[in-house]
């Protein structure tokens, strides 16, 4: 295991060591709780010491009774001579032996493990030592669990004279950050807060569950709880057990109610360190503990421990039930009645502070126990389940409730639930990709509601199906008067019509927000992003992600979250931050969730970044892309992956390919009407040499396959898109704007889109310098690319006006770069500049 | 961990320059030790007495390498996958610049 966040430790083992070098020896106790990483630290030490001292290792065993002088056995065993027969003599002939190893020159280490479980002669051999050691070449180490060394344990006694002692030292090992366990879980799929919360940073419990590799507890850590849960008397096994039938911690009130006349094990279980005192009662120190004593409780125990806890907490002292623990201990004393009761309440305060992944739960737990149910009511429970199972992106579950409440209302012949719920259904289809299915789930939904008096009902259905049909909602709405109707209906056309301002839809978030209507709020957002980065508009998309990741991270809307990190991704991309881009492109890649557009969308990031710096490792991102999009036959969902195949494809100078990647989507766009894809797809085919004669593209495009491409550089200059308006100057026939076109593709660090330009200036009969290289060097001198530029006109002898009209620049502007050259090379003049550069490497051909 | 080679041709003028810049990779190979591992490089003879590298890193992703180098100061020419490895003999003894 690695080890994290242990430099302190180390580096203070490291002192203590050099000190017992020069004969000044060392005693160091290292605490810290079970699993903590003692051991690991206090081995990795020893490692690195090994080549300068000897190292000597013994442990203390969690026997009942002890083995005497167990740890200096080992030592004996493995070293032989003297300490051999001493160790049959006693502690002080074992003491006299140990400081005869002790060797002037190079230290001595000896490491006794887990003194909490030492024998008395143990521990007298250690009180000895640190008092003896002085003049030593000796570093003795201890290591012991400090939650289990209570105020009465014989370790203590000797804690306390060592803390006297100059020679002596006492080290704790701390748990782990949150930041360490995300460190450590790495790409793991889990959820590294969580899992910093189930294990409290014990490195120990992070690993285990990590290598388990599918949350649940595994055999090895439920092994070393119940071990000490072994050693505790009766009593206060007892107490373990009720504190872990009632977390997540157990109010002294409530645990007295429940463990009786086991509460006076309550001391000795604390003494266990297992648990921690908590604001009113108790806690386990590690939920992962707790987990594996709750697995080992005897059922019929449980049972009754579960019903003293629901009985108690239904008459709670300040009088106010916590119906999420009551749901809980309802469910787990196996009481349907008291279920149906709390768990409902539980689910609906559970969403009003969104906590949707637990309304879920308890919605769950109320269909379970749901026999009593009326058909009706199972359906509705069955609908509130696949909404919150929705907003957490649980598409699966979310689609399997809503089937079943689907069939539900079928059977009763409830034709009005029926249509509202085929509308929902229709929208999560949408997420993992589903498109026909979901498109025809949304027709039978307005067919069906058609045959019924217009509600509700019908004006969801219409927006959901067709966003043409949002009007005829509104309309239906407002006569219906109903005004979260009107909102989301709204919200919808101010997605819709985000070409002609972003106001309606901004005013839609605001209002979402102040309505406290989170999962409207969230799609908002949503569309906000969507809209801005469709408009290219860099500037409020960026500030639009800023604020939906706020309001979805704390409104617990994990679908709407997952989808704005996506689209940040190519915020990013889009003005040439590929760093940025691919940052955020991989972290959305580390989520694995149902919907795909989000992954769709870091996938193309990711591909592209790489292929655009001619870096390995693009393909299988691109073909895992198409592999996503190609079902889904939709545009929205194609069309950035095919560009960014039909990209690469250009990039590797396979004009063929691009045709075959672009042909069906284009004809898909240009039967859509989608100006924006179609002029993204018909540019990389002109590339291709292939001339499509489109004519109703969106602008850039739309200049660009006119031929114009200095309109089409100056329109993507101004959005803000610096590699596209390379690549539309990349598209002249003339000099200057290639090599202004060659000057940013190097800047950007676009290898082989720069390649490209080089060989088509090449074509025209201009020199030019292999730059690629270069570029790289510049750090060597830390010189900019800018001046870099400038350089190598020096190179060829050119005058600041040339230089100044080949790289678009005013006179002045190129004689600040020259002085910053001559200062950056330390010359005096442009013939030295060029000399030391051509030293440098700075302009050479590779 | 994917392996790559990475190009860096030309990069110093002199030995002193190569050694500080080897330091500073080794410093920032050591702070991200489950994106980079540093296997060994080859140090080219470029002209004009120039030396340049080609280094075989194990990586996370080529953007982890393009960070490192970033941060270290050192130049990247080209990132390339190392697909499979073919040994006939130890790599020689050191080669004295």
């Amino acid at each position: 295991m690695r080890l994290l966040e242990r430099d302190s430790v180390l580096d203070d083992l490291r002192g203590a060591l050099a000190e017992a070098t020069a004969r000044r020896g060392r005693f160091v106790l290292v605490a810290g709780e079970a699993g903590v990483g003692k051991s690991a630290a206090v081995r990795a030490f020893c490692e690195e010491a090994r080549g300068s001292a000897r190292v000597l290792w013994g442990g203390c065993d969690a026997l009942f009774t002890p083995r005497p002088l167990g740890p200096f056995l080992d030592i004996a065993e493995e070293l032989g001579g003297e300490l051999e027969p001493a160790v049959n003599e006693g502690a002080p002939a074992v003491v006299a032996a140990l400081l005869k190893l002790a060797r002037p020159g190079s230290a001595t280490i000896v490491v006794v493990e887990d003194v909490h479980w030492a024998d008395e002669a143990t521990l007298d051999v250690l009180r000895l030592l640190a008092r003896k050691l002085g003049q030593a070449t000796l570093l003795v180490l201890a290591t012991y669990r400090d939650d289990e060394v209570d105020r009465v344990h014989p370790l203590r006694v000797l804690l306390g004279e060592l803390a006297t002692l100059p020679q002596a030292k006492r080290l704790t090992v701390p748990s782990l950050s949150p930041e360490a366990v995300a460190e450590l879980a790495g790409s793991a799929d889990v959820d590294a807060g969580e899992l910093h919360r189930l294990t409290g940073g014990n490195p120990f419990f992070v690993t285990e569950v990590l290598a388990s590799g599918n949350g649940a507890i595994p055999p090895t850590v439920t092994d070393a709880v119940l071990a000490r849960a072994a050693r505790l008397s009766g009593e206060a096994r007892a107490v373990l057990d009720a504190v872990a039938i009632i977390p997540p911690q157990a109010d002294l009130w409530l645990l007295e109610a429940i463990a009786g006349e086991s509460m006076e094990g309550l001391d000795a279980s604390l003494g266990s360190g297992m648990l921690r005192p908590d604001r009113a009662g108790v806690a386990f120190r590690h939920e992962l503990a707790r987990l594996a004593l709750e697995a080992s409780v005897a059922p019929q125990r449980k049972l009754e421990l579960h019903r003293a806890a629901l009985d108690a907490l239904g008459r709670p002292p300040g009088g106010v039930v916590d119906v999420a623990r009551l749901a809980h201990h309802a469910e787990a004393a196996g009481d349907a009645d008291a279920v149906l009761r709390y768990a409902p309440a539980a689910a609906e305060r559970a969403e009003a502070v969104g906590a949707h992944r637990e309304a879920a739960a308890h919605y769950a737990r109320v269909l379970r126990f749901g026999e009593r149910l009326s058909p009706t009511e199972r359906a509705e429970f069955l609908e509130r389940r696949s909404r919150a199972c929705y907003l957490t992106d649980d598409i699966d579950e979310a689609i399997e409730a809503i089937e079943a409440a689907l069939g539900l209302r079928r059977k009763l012949g409830q034709r009005l639930e029926e249509g509202e719920s085929l509308t929902w259904l229709s929208q999560i289809l949408w997420c993992p990709g589903r498109t026909a299915d979901s498109v025809h789930a949304a027709r039978q939904a307005v067919a069906l509601l058609e045959t019924m008096p217009a509600g509700r009902e019908l004006a969801d259905a219409y927006v959901h199906h067709d966003w043409a049909l949002a009007d005829r909602a509104l309309a239906l709405a407002e006569e219906l008067g109903d005004s979260e109707l009107i909102l989301r209906v709204r919200t919808i056309i101010g997605r819709r019509d985000f070409a002609n301002g972003s106001e309606m839809l901004e005013e839609c978030f605001e209002r979402a927000q102040a309505a406290g209507i989170a999962d409207l709020a969230g799609d908002a957002s949503c569309g906000l992003v969507t809209g801005a980065l469709a408009l290219r508009r860099y500037d409020l998309a960026a500030r639009y992600v800023d604020s939906g990741l706020a309001y979805c991270s704390d409104h617990g809307l994990e679908l709407y979250r997952f989808y704005i990190l996506g689209y940040h991704a190519l915020v990013e991309l889009d003005q040439g931050r590929w760093d940025e881009a691919a940052a955020a492109a991989a972290a959305v890649l580390r989520i694995r969730r149902a919907s795909i557009m989000p992954r769709i969308t870091g996938l193309v990031v990711l591909g592209l970044v790489r292929a655009r710096r001619g870096d390995p490792g693009h393909r299988d991102l691109l073909d895992e892309a198409w592999s996503l999009a190609e079902p889904t036959d939709e545009l929205f969902r194609m069309g950035k992956t095919v560009a960014a195949r039909a990209e690469v494809a250009w990039l590797m100078g396979d004009q063929e390919a691009v045709a075959k990647i672009t042909e069906y989507p284009l004809r898909l766009a240009q039967e859509q009407g989608n100006r924006s894809a179609l002029g993204e797809l018909a540019v990389w085919r002109r590339r291709a040499g292939i001339d499509d004669e489109i004519s109703d593209a969106d602008e850039p495009y739309a200049a660009e396959l006119a031929g114009d491409w200095r309109e089409a550089a100056k329109q993507w200059t101004q959005l803000g898109c610096p590699y596209e308006a390379a690549l539309a100057l990349a598209d002249a026939d003339e000099e200057k704007p290639l090599w202004q076109a060659l000057t940013e593709l190097q800047r950007l660090g676009a290898r082989p889109a720069a390649a490209i330009v080089s060989r088509k200036l090449r074509e025209l009969g201009v020199r030019v310098p292999r730059g690629a290289r270069a570029s790289t060097r510049a750090n060597v001198a830390a010189l900019t690319p800018r001046e870099l530029d400038v350089l190598r006109f020096l190179s060829d002898g050119a005058r600041n006006a040339t230089i100044a009209e080949r790289l678009f620049l005013s006179s002045r502007t190129v004689e600040h770069h020259v002085s910053a050259i001559l200062g950056k090379l330390g010359v005096q003049s442009r013939g030295a500049a060029v000399a030391e550069a051509g030293r440098l490497g700075l302009l050479q051909d590779p | 961990m994917q392996t790559y080679a990475i190009l860096r041709r030309g990069g110093w003028r002199t030995p002193d320059e190569l050694q500080a810049a080897n330091a500073r990779s080794l410093e920032h190979a050591e702070k991200m030790p489950e994106d980079i591992r540093w296997i060994r490089s080859y140090v080219l003879a470029e002209r004009d007495g120039e030396l340049g590298t080609v280094c075989i890193y194990q990586a996370s992703s080529p953007e982890a390498i393009r960070s490192h180098a970033y941060h270290a100061g050192l130049p990247v020419d080209e990132i390339v996958a190392v697909a499979d490895t073919v040994l006939i003999r130890p790599d020689p003894e050191r080669v004295t610049a």
